[in-house]
């Protein structure tokens, strides 16, 4: 189809002479000489100033065009903020589900939006809390979550069929036994499941590559299982999202904010195409497709690939997947500010430091955030860190006045620069993948991996050259070291935990939970959905730990490739 | 000329703990300090151990960021003592917080290096630990005065 340039070839032809008189006549030799010095965190080079004549080739209606419409650069939404506001989504987790319960509490008390589940390691790993693995991270980082008894108790007296719940199970096979524990808990208190609204995470870069553990599912089954909780979701919550391809983890492992989105559209590609391979319509799940990123201090860079990232999708959407239904094309994605941004030193700092990233976020079109506590350089937040945080999100959402218009960064210059640069380096990493093989092929081989470690080897040596310039760390640096008054402290879970755990196994029907079980290895072995057999299970009171067991030992272990 | 043989150090993702970045960035950092490092990956206590038994390693690194480090960081050192490795030098990196770090020193941790040292300050601890070097390396990462405890 024809272009329709938005500038006229004799305006941007009098501007590029204007630009040459203005270097000529306006800048010094060393700020003409320094040009080439400068470059976003990803390595763009940037300019000093930017015109039109940097969008020569731009045709506003194909290229921007309206919020609510294609290619959705301007936001998902025709009214954006003004109809939604952005979910305020405060991560929380700690301790034993009863524990954690009266933080959700407080933040809904506050003001939350929304809920955002963090579950401790052994849960995220798939190991009950009396497990020898567990030892010593138990309700340590997250919540301690091992049976549908544990989410009946995390969700007490908390209207889950009116507040949104994103549970952050990380990988595949932690998604599937938790989101039936979530359902099933809902059957149990009486809850239509097509009230249920919410996120989980499932993705399957999470268990391969993001994480290091002693045993790891080989990346072609998480895959697997990552496609089966989709499968299976979108026919039966409607209002759930049954996964968010995770940009945020990849990126704060080590990548750049080009990677960060390249791997999780690449990842979203992938499971599209297996899920079409399945003979589902892509109009029926791909609305259901969630999305995460990482904001980290490069403002204007962030805010383009938020933009970036949404037209990026609906074109490979438009393109590749032959979706027709308008939802079907919408990338809508949550943001947390990065925690790898926040040193330890004068932590206070790390309050304006999420602000801004924070702001980023709501000027990229965010649906929800989560802003990141200034004490995440030590420990979980203490209740007044999290308040903070809470707060900055409030003010975002009604003293800046940053949320009235829809896109107000769009038409910058410079900003629409950054973004076609940040849409082309997506879609050629996206393209490099699939030459590889395709994003399976890309962890199996380690390729991903060598990436991330190479990126982290990079930067720590620019920090430490102070090539890369943090305020009190290597810029500046803080002449004594202060700890925050506070430190949030962990309480005791594993042994309230483990009382627990002997009840229900002593309790539950031996029976049916054997029976149960062999149901899941089955499924399993012959390649039916995962989702009904783990549900039953999960009904017979089977446990997580019992549950990823036969995971492991139907589909063996992979070890990681990184020594 | 004889060059001393390169100091060599075990490091290990404790337990869990999921957070490889730093861990891996720090191992090649010491490298390029000359040092010898072999990454064990995930390992708990008594695996750490056994592989110092086969290693002989100068310096045990443990890495965590999961909040098992009073849990598991003491223990591993308690596995190297009833080995008979009592000289080996165990240090420990991630988010800790600071309240802990005397607790874990208490135990034979010899120093605790928060998320934003520079690994220059590591490596010129390990080499005047295992070397010999009397120069006094000044006040570690986590040498404030105790903040107080919160919990639920």
């Amino acid at each position: 189809m024809s272009r329709n340039p938005l500038f006229r070839s004799e305006a941007l032809e009098a501007v590029r002479k204007e630009e040459e008189r203005w270097k000529k006549d306006r800048l010094g030799p060393q700020d003409l000489e320094s040009e080439g010095r400068y470059a976003t965190a990803s390595g763009i080079p940037t300019h000093l100033l930017y015109t039109p004549a940097d969008l020569a080739e731009m045709d506003y209606l194909k290229d921007l065009g309206f919020s609510g419409l294609p290619p959705f650069t301007r936001g998902i939404y025709p009214n954006m903020y003004r109809g939604r506001p952005f979910t305020i989504r405060q991560l929380a987790g700690f301790g034993s589900p009863e524990d954690c319960n009266r933080r959700l509490k407080f933040l809904l008390e506050k003001g939350a939006t929304g809920l955002n589940i963090v579950l401790d390691l052994p849960s995220i790993r798939g190991y009950d809390s009396d497990d020898p693995q567990a030892e010593g991270n138990v309700g340590q980082c997250g919540v301690a979550l091992d049976s549908v008894e544990d989410l009946h108790a995390l969700f007490q007296d908390i209207p889950i069929d009116q507040v949104s719940v994103s549970l952050v199970t990380h990988l595949p096979s932690t998604t599937v036994v938790l989101l039936s524990a979530y359902m099933v808990m809902a059957e149990e208190r009486g809850i239509p499941l097509d009230r249920l609204a919410g996120t989980s995470q499932n993705d399957f870069i999470m268990e391969t590559t993001v994480g290091s553990a002693p045993e790891i599912l080989p990346p072609g089954h998480a895959f697997r299982l990552q496609c089966d909780v989709i499968d299976h979701i979108t026919r039966i919550l409607p209002r759930w999202n049954p996964v968010s391809f995770n940009g945020y983890n990849l990126r704060e492992a080590g990548t750049d904010a080009v990677m960060e989105v390249g791997v999780a559209v690449a990842n979203a590609l992938a499971t599209a195409q297996e899920l079409i391979r399945r003979g589902r319509d892509p109009d029926s799940f791909l609305p259901r497709f969630s999305f995460f990123w990482d904001l980290h201090n490069d403002f204007f860079e962030e805010i383009a690939k938020c933009r970036a990232s949404r037209r990026v999708w609906y074109r490979l959407v438009h393109e590749r997947l032959g979706a027709r239904s308008h939802r079907a094309h919408l990338m809508r994605f949550h943001v947390q500010t990065s925690g790898i941004t926040l040193p330890s030193v004068e932590p206070l700092n790390n309050i304006a430091r999420a602000a801004i990233q924070g702001l980023a976020a709501v000027l990229g079109g965010a649906q929800s955030l989560h802003i990141d506590s200034y004490d995440e350089a030590y420990s979980a937040p203490t209740e007044q860190a999290a308040l903070i945080s809470l707060r900055t999100q409030q003010i975002l959402q009604v003293e800046t006045g940053v949320t009235r218009v829809a896109d107000p960064l769009g038409g910058s210059y410079y900003v629409e620069a950054l973004t076609n640069e940040m849409e082309r380096r997506i879609l050629d990493l996206v393209d490099q993948m699939e030459e590889m093989g395709g994003i399976v092929r890309s962890v199996e081989s380690g390729w991903l991996h060598r990436r991330i470690a190479d990126f982290a080897y990079e930067q720590q040596r620019s920090i430490e050259s102070g090539h890369l310039p943090i305020v009190g760390v290597n810029f500046m640096p803080a002449s004594e070291f202060r700890p925050p008054e506070e430190i949030f402290r962990y309480p005791e879970t594993q042994q309230r935990q483990t009382e627990k755990l002997r009840r229900i196994r002593k309790e539950r029907d031996t029976r049916s939970w054997k029976r149960a079980l062999e149901g899941v290895r089955e499924a399993c072995r012959d390649g039916q959905n995962i989702m009904p057999a783990v549900q039953e299970a999960v009904r017979a009171r089977a446990t997580l730990g019992e549950i990823q067991r036969v995971f492991r030992e139907t589909f063996g272990l992979w070890s990681f490739p990184l020594h | 000329m004889d060059r001393p043989r390169p100091i060599k150090v075990l490091m290990a993702k404790l337990g869990l703990d999921i957070h490889w970045r730093g861990a891996m960035a720090v191992s090649r950092l010491l490298r390029d300090a000359g040092m010898e490092v072999i990454y064990l990956g995930n390992q708990f206590p008594e695996a750490i151990a056994a592989a110092a038994l086969q290693e002989a390693p100068d310096v045990v690194g443990l890495s965590t960021l999961a909040g098992n480090h009073l849990s598991l960081g003491p223990r591993v050192v308690q596995e190297l003592h009833a080995k008979g490795m009592e000289d080996v030098l165990v240090i420990m990196g991630g988010v800790i917080p600071p309240d802990d770090v005397p607790k874990l020193k208490r135990e034979g941790i010899a120093e605790v290096f928060g998320p934003d040292t520079p690994v220059e300050r590591i490596v010129r601890f390990i080499r005047e630990r295992i070397r010999g070097t009397l120069e006094d390396t000044g006040p570690g990462p986590h040498s404030g005065p105790p903040p107080k405890s919160v919990g639920e």
